[in-house]
């Protein structure tokens, strides 16, 4: 799946998503927030990285207590019109995570800017919504009203 | 009013381009029809029964001479010729077409208009007082605040896929004009005992198919802390609001089901996070915009003026629109005109664009070049002199914009529906030209005095029905347009929601049902109360045996 870090497409990504079926796999997993707390255990002492990847549905509090014992934090939006991920990389933010916040699942155009500004730094494009154009999405705007992630003072302390 | 500098144009501008682009992609078959929807919503653009319907923001109901006019030559050029304005005060364009969009966007933009964010679920317009500024019982004027919000909203990066829409109300004073308590979130500017001006906050009023009025979250709320209040507000409803029933997603679902108290205490913690951040609002940025909202110079002599009392003792007609549509302004000489947008057997909020091109006129000959939207579908000219008043009736009556029945039954607000609105399950023009029709006669209605109503097409209730004196709620059964009644709904300081009386009347009875209603009201009235206090009064049971007692 097409993937952008710090706004750059990336070709050699180390990370691959797990399942139930898949958990076991070597190398650098991100594993879904559940499954992760369900096999804390026999996870804890594999070679390779471990990443979460929570969604709106999660309760993340203990995720926000210690994000940086993961070196990569994604967070899964389901459906375009579902802006918790928005919300939550703000938290992990807040948080003083230092990782990297990776967007997936429902990610294209027009939601791209607004991810960077909430603290994404890798978008991870599913192939059919990906073109050239995409890259468009981070010049758009030239001027903004709200601090954010990017940049914390609004436009009055500007 | 407010001008906006390089950055808000800029950014107009660059949403116009934004938007041009998105369209282009969608044409071309990019963009899948879901998620263009999703971005069209959230800058103004449905899909109707007849063609895309625009709305264009009116930011707090603001509208300068220049605007209006640009707002009739979109009329013109793009649409039928006329425009409708909502109990939201923005205005609706009904026969746009889509691939024009872009274009009028692009002509609004030069005037310093736009369409973000005026549909979609995300932060709406900030609606307030018609009179604010001018009007004597206000604390201080809340348009400032409302610009403020404006700029935090548009385009937030976090808050562009909310659960719902979420719309947000402020009142400068103790007498609510913006319908605050039925807001997601509605603001009062209060003192506290310090003599400190801030703002009470409610949180969770709505109407639709779940009417909630708002309730408390915050008796006292410093101004340096408004953005940073609402955005915690917003932030706790955006994680913990429904997301799998679209009927039960907006805010007052959430507050309802945490309750109050849970709720506030997760906002409160919130907020702790952020309080201190660079959210704080500085002096400087509260007195910049408040520079924008200055008062006129008003003409000193304006009250020695004395040629308006002579004519309200010759002229009758004059007299009565003069009681009805004007109202007192905080400078005396200088009155606040309503333009009544509630003509006989026309479309309730419905403008031509040749009204739309007189008003600005008369705007710029008689109140400094400034227009308002009321959230009952009527304009305001907020600064007339005494000594013009005459002359402004005079070419408002020509222009049939000059109806005395302000605050009287047949000041209607009334929605589009089935005759335009895709998810109307009843009309509501033919039933309002009923109305008019019926009630015709205005002394019989000025004796009725104030009286609100409003009708809404389906229980989405974009007319306020519950919050209407009498509201009347389109229903369809087996395909036939039937009508609801409620009674004792108000949406002032004193809100409350109203109660239905029966079952529902069929489409030719609405008239001689609220004519029923009216004679309870005349024969159980004491002396000159108001109908609302009456229904309060009396409850519904006479209204009941007098509209469903069987026929002789
Ligand atoms: C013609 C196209 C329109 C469509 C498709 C439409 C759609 C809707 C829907 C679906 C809702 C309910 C939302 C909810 O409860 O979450 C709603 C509410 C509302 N609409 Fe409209 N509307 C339209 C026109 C209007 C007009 C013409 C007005 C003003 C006269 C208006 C003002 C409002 C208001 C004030 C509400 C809020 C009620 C509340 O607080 O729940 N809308 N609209
Ligand atoms: S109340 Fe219903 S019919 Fe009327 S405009 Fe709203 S959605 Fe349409």
């Amino acid at each position: 799946m097409p993937l952008l870090i710090n706004r750059e497409p990336v070709e050699n990504d180390s990370w691959t998503l797990v399942d139930e079926d898949t958990l076991q796999q070597s190398g650098d997993i991100i594993v879904p927030l559940a499954l992760y707390q369900e096999n804390q255990d026999s996870l804890s002492n594999r070679e390779g990285h471990l990443a979460v990847q929570v969604s709106g549905d999660d309760n993340i509090d203990t995720v926000l207590e210690n994000p940086n014992q993961f070196p990569l934090i994604a967070v899964f939006f389901p459906a375009v019109r579902d802006g918790r991920g928005f919300s939550i990389a703000r938290l992990l933010k807040r948080a003083g995570f230092t990782g990297q916040i990776r967007a997936t699942g429902d990610v294209s155009h027009d939601r791209l800017d607004f991810m960077t500004r909430c603290g994404f730094d890798a978008l991870e494009i599913p192939a059919d919504r990906y073109s050239e154009e995409v890259h468009n999405a981070f010049s758009e705007f030239s001027v903004r009203y709200q601090g954010a992630e990017d940049d914390s003072r609004p436009v009055y302390r500007q | 009013m407010y001008q906006y500098n390089q950055v808000d144009q800029q950014l107009v501008n660059e949403r116009v381009a934004q938007f041009r682009d998105q369209t282009r992609r969608f044409l071309a078959g990019d963009l899948p029809e879901d998620e263009f929807l999703a971005l069209r919503l959230m800058n103004g653009l449905y899909v109707q029964r007849h063609a895309p319907m625009l709305r264009v923001a009116v930011p707090y109901g603001m509208m300068s001479a220049q605007q209006m006019r640009s707002l009739a030559n979109v009329a013109r050029t793009w649409d039928k010729g006329y425009g409708h304005f909502t109990t939201r005060t923005n205005i609706q364009f009904n026969w746009p077409k889509l691939e024009d969009v872009p274009d009028i966007l692009e002509e609004l933009a030069k005037v310093q208009m736009h369409a973000i964010q005026t549909s979609g679920n995300c932060i709406r317009n900030t609606t307030t007082d018609q009179f604010a500024g001018i009007i004597a019982d206000e604390i201080e004027d809340p348009r400032p605040y409302c610009e403020i919000i404006r700029q935090w909203s548009s385009l937030h990066p976090e808050f562009a896929f909310l659960p719902r829409k979420f719309k947000i109300a402020i009142s400068g004073g103790p007498t609510d004009r913006a319908a605050s308590q039925v807001h997601d979130i509605g603001l009062h500017i209060v003192k506290n005992d310090a003599g400190e001006v801030g703002f009470e906050v409610l949180v969770g009023g709505g109407l639709g198919r779940t009417p909630v009025i708002g309730k408390q979250i915050r008796p006292f709320l410093q101004k340096k802390d408004l953005l940073s209040y609402l955005e915690a507000i917003i932030r706790v409803y955006n994680l913990k609001g429904r997301r799998d029933n679209k009927y039960k997603a907006r805010i007052k679902i959430l507050v309802n089901a945490l309750g109050i108290d849970t709720f506030r205490e997760l906002v409160e913690a919130e907020w702790e996070q952020i309080k201190d951040s660079d959210l704080v609002l500085t002096d400087a940025e509260i007195s910049r915009v408040q520079g924008f909202f200055k008062p006129f110079e008003y003409e000193a002599d304006a009250a020695n003026d004395t040629s308006l009392d002579a004519k309200l003792a010759e002229d009758a007609s004059f007299a009565a629109w003069f009681r009805q549509n004007t109202v007192e302004h905080k400078v005396s000489g200088y009155r606040a005109v309503i333009v009544s947008l509630k003509a006989h057997l026309v479309p309730k909020g419905d403008i031509s664009h040749q009204q739309m091109d007189l008003v600005a006129d008369l705007s710029d000959k008689y109140s400094f070049g400034e227009i308002r939207s009321t959230h009952n579908q009527n304009l305001v000219l907020a600064d007339v002199r005494n000594a013009d008043l005459y002359e402004l009736w005079e070419i408002l009556s020509e222009a049939n914009l000059a109806r005395a029945n302000v605050g009287t039954l047949t000041d209607m607000t009334v929605c589009p529906g089935g005759d335009f609105c895709a998810l109307a399950n009843a009309k509501t023009l033919g039933v309002a030209d009923q109305i008019d029709a019926k009630f015709e006669d205005l002394d019989y209605l000025y004796d009725l005095g104030d009286i609100k109503l409003n009708m809404s097409g389906c229980i989405n209730a974009c007319s306020h029905h519950h919050v209407g004196h009498i509201g009347i709620l389109g229903v369809d059964k087996k395909g036939e347009d039937w009508y609801q009644i409620t009674l004792g709904g108000s949406d002032g300081e004193d809100a409350s929601l109203g109660k239905v009386i029966g079952k529902a009347v069929a489409s030719d009875e609405v008239a001689d049902t609220l004519e029923k209603v009216l004679a309870v009201f005349v024969e159980q009235r004491i002396e000159d109360e108001r109908f609302i206090d009456c229904v309060r009064r009396i409850g519904l049971s006479p209204f009941k045996e007098k509209v469903y007692a069987p026929a002789h």
